[in-house]
């Protein structure tokens, strides 16, 4: 780490053990660093003594407690969260804007980036997916409405729902659902399932006598008519308050019996009715997709078609030719959602998909459906040729959300500006498309390089955000592939580990390689095609 | 007499500590990993700097002998502190403590820049940065609530940072030129 990187994670108080020691170190060799770091503390103190005495951010301390404190949950300060995720929201969504005016498309990504900061900007959760839902008082609901604190009446089907606090839950009528913040609800009636990603932990989900705080799981609740509850735990821990008990924690495979009147008992695993797990969307869309993808196959320009199914232990090329090796690399979810495990994430430092693609080719057309969680690295990787030798591609994602596309021209030849470049090339990028915002989204990209025409052009979800000139200095006329990886960089020449970190920090799900430069109008056919 | 003389020592001394509240708070924050142990040393030095406000020899520096107490009560703060904390190493507490000491005028000129930076900085930002730095905020509560991840949040607020103390140094260094 760099000595300012090292100050920044003392000054987040984000660095760990090793980093922290590091850091002392230096800090006692250096009268320098420590001037530095006494200068940047300054900073920060004159920021944190603004901060607590603005009226606004006073607001924040108490809410800063979450998960929720304990009962009674009327709490007052609760009813100014939306208030505060909206203000966030919009900061952080503002901030992005306000950073990044440079770029010639910056209107695009301006609406880009208010379109998606509107998901956290009220309410508490978001409907993910209605099946045969029918609400109370003829009510309606749609997918991707956004839900405040109000209660759900469900008579019967089921909505899937998403807190902004991470938590899923699947609700099964007849249900009473009272929805009081992003970490919390309360079930009068009905039957749910809840998982937790560690970011939630310590959502509540209370019964009619029952109060459970998730520790980080999976697991269910069912409350009858006269509300009487079973709970269930698939994975992990929850801690059960029933009626006037101590506190019970409960783990994988064990099941309770919560009567209304009573003291809880164990109860045999499986008898309480929790909603299934949460299964694909096999909507019309999904089997259209998958009539499309697969004719796309018989498309002659295709180089390489990655489903990210896998069979044998292969990535596969939906052609059947070209097939890709898992390294590291996490078989997940599809944006389909569901079990089916057809998306790789590649979270972990090391994680890559390794692919061989022989040929010389005129033109190259990069397009994928790609979940980013954040972007932590300089550089995130969509699409790496090995060595990044002469007519092999780059495609990857800045830490400022710009999609870059390179191709080594001539790596004999320093590169102009910066002789220990690693050879004549030329990055293009576009404007930041992707701000923090929109983590966890999925969207769909491709960049083409298309030397005949002279042209680079960046698509985001299926519109164009940026097209550039391929001038005399960095033509070159034909491209290669050869070893190349997905999600990461396999072999890089550099020693900076800034630049030798590229795994992307996010899932990856369906990736085509083209040789030649799809048209507008057929990239937006293929977003079409494929998207939700 | 002593019942008389004491208010007139009293009014002295919140004077003198009102004057010097935010040099002293600045001076032990560089030794402190959060705002809150700033905030809990900073009241066990006032107490220290009353009760031995006898020996304060009025025709020295305030803030240096200030500096002094609260060094020692840093120290002995960070001697209670859990080993897991982020607490400077005792050598370089000291180190840091001492040169600190000779950059009270330096800090303080800082500060009075900052205020016109952080008031040049767009409302957003300026909103966003105050945010991440309230005291026992959460980023990563901040962050996930803005549907984002620390790592993001945490470059944006470096970002930030980083352009508040080129401004100030901008400010500092042609100020400083102006009037030599």
């Amino acid at each position: 780490m760099t000595d300012q990187q090292l100050i920044d994670g003392y000054l987040n108080q984000s660095l760990d053990a090793e980093a922290f020691d590091d850091l002392q170190e230096r800090l006692l060799s250096s009268a320098v660093l420590r001037a530095d770091l006494r200068r940047q503390l300054a900073l920060v103190d004159h920021l944190e003594q603004l901060s607590s005495s603005d009226g606004d951010v006073e607001l924040l301390r108490p809410w800063q407690q979450t998960p929720p404190e304990p009962l009674p949950m009327k709490n007052t300060l609760w009813a100014k969260l939306p208030w505060l995720v909206a203000a966030i929201a919009v900061l952080v969504a503002g901030a992005v804007l306000i950073n990044d005016r440079s770029g010639s498309a910056t209107d695009e990504v301006a609406l880009h980036a208010d379109s998606a900061s509107e998901p956290s900007a009220e309410g508490f959760a978001v409907v993910r997916q209605v099946r045969d839902a029918v609400l109370a008082d003829d009510g309606s609901l749609d997918t991707d409405s956004m839900l405040t604190s109000e209660t759900l009446k469900l008579v019967s089907g089921s909505v899937e729902l998403q807190f902004f606090s991470g938590a899923e839950m699947t609700l099964q009528g007849p249900a009473e659902l009272e929805i009081l913040s992003a970490w919390e609800a309360v079930c009068r009636r009905g039957s749910v399932r809840v998982k937790v990603p560690e970011a939630a932990q310590g959502f509540r989900l209370r019964g009619p006598e029952t109060e459970i705080v998730d520790l980080g799981t999976e697991f269910g609740l069912e409350v009858g008519a006269e509300g009487a509850a079973r709970v269930e735990v698939f994975d992990g821990e929850i801690a059960v308050h029933h009626r006037q008990e101590a506190e019970r924690l409960i783990t994988t495979g064990d099941a309770w019996e919560l009567p209304s009147d009573g003291a809880a008992t164990q109860i045999e695993p499986g008898i309480a009715q929790i909603p299934s797990p949460v299964e694909p969307t096999h909507s019309s869309r999904y089997a259209d997709w998958r009539a499309y993808r697969d004719a796309l196959t018989d498309d002659e320009r295709l180089i390489a078609y990655y489903t990210f199914a896998e069979k044998d232990g292969a990535i596969v090329d939906h052609r059947d030719q070209h097939h890709g090796a898992k390294i590291r690399a996490e078989s997940v979810a599809s944006r389909w959602g569901g079990d089916e495990e057809s998306a790789v994430e590649f979270r972990r430092p090391g994680s890559r998909v390794r692919v061989s693609l022989p040929g010389e080719f005129s033109a190259f057309t990069f397009m994928c459906w790609v979940r980013i969680d954040s972007l932590d690295r300089w550089y995130n990787a969509l699409f790496m040729g090995d060595g990044y030798e002469t007519g092999e591609p780059h495609w990857q994602i800045r830490d400022d959300g710009r999609l870059m596309l390179s191709v080594m021209v001539d790596d004999s030849q320093p590169h102009p500006k910066n002789p220990t470049d690693a050879g004549l090339h030329r990055v293009y990028f576009s404007p930041p498309f992707w701000d923090p915002s929109m983590s966890g989204q999925w969207i769909h990209l491709c960049s083409t390089y298309d030397p005949a025409q002279r042209q680079v052009c960046h698509y985001v979800d299926g519109e164009l955000i940026h097209q550039a000139e391929i001038v005399d200095q960095f033509y070159i006329e034909r491209l290669r592939i050869g070893n190349a990886e997905l999600g990461n960089w396999g072999q890089p020449f550099r020693t900076n580990p800034l630049f030798a970190m590229r795994n992307l920090n996010g899932r990856m799900d369906e990736l085509a390689v083209f040789s030649s430069a799809l048209s507008p109008q057929e990239v937006q056919e293929h977003y079409q095609q494929s998207r939700h | 007499m002593e019942s008389e003389e004491k208010p007139d020592r009293y009014e002295l001394f919140v004077e003198l500590f009102a004057a010097h509240e935010s040099d002293l708070r600045r001076f032990l924050r560089s030794l402190l990993p959060t705002a809150t142990d700033t905030d809990e040393v900073l009241q066990q030095t006032a107490l220290v700097l009353w009760r031995k406000f006898d020996q304060f020899d009025p025709e020295t520096k305030f803030i240096k002998w200030a500096c002094v107490v609260a060094r020692f009560e840093a120290l002995a703060y960070r001697r209670k502190m859990a080993r897991d904390r982020m607490v400077f190493r005792e050598d370089i507490l000291e180190l840091m403590a001492d040169e600190g000491a000779e950059e009270i005028e330096v800090r303080s000129a800082e500060h009075d820049a900052l205020e016109l930076c952080l008031a040049e900085l767009p409302e957003k930002q300026r909103k966003l940065v105050l945010l991440a730095h309230t005291p026992e905020v959460k980023v990563k509560q901040l962050a996930a609530d803005a549907g984002s991840t620390a790592a993001a949040f945490y470059m944006k607020i470096n970002r930030l940072r980083k352009t508040l103390l080129v401004c100030v140094e901008g400010k500092t260094t042609s100020a400083g030129g102006a009037a030599s």
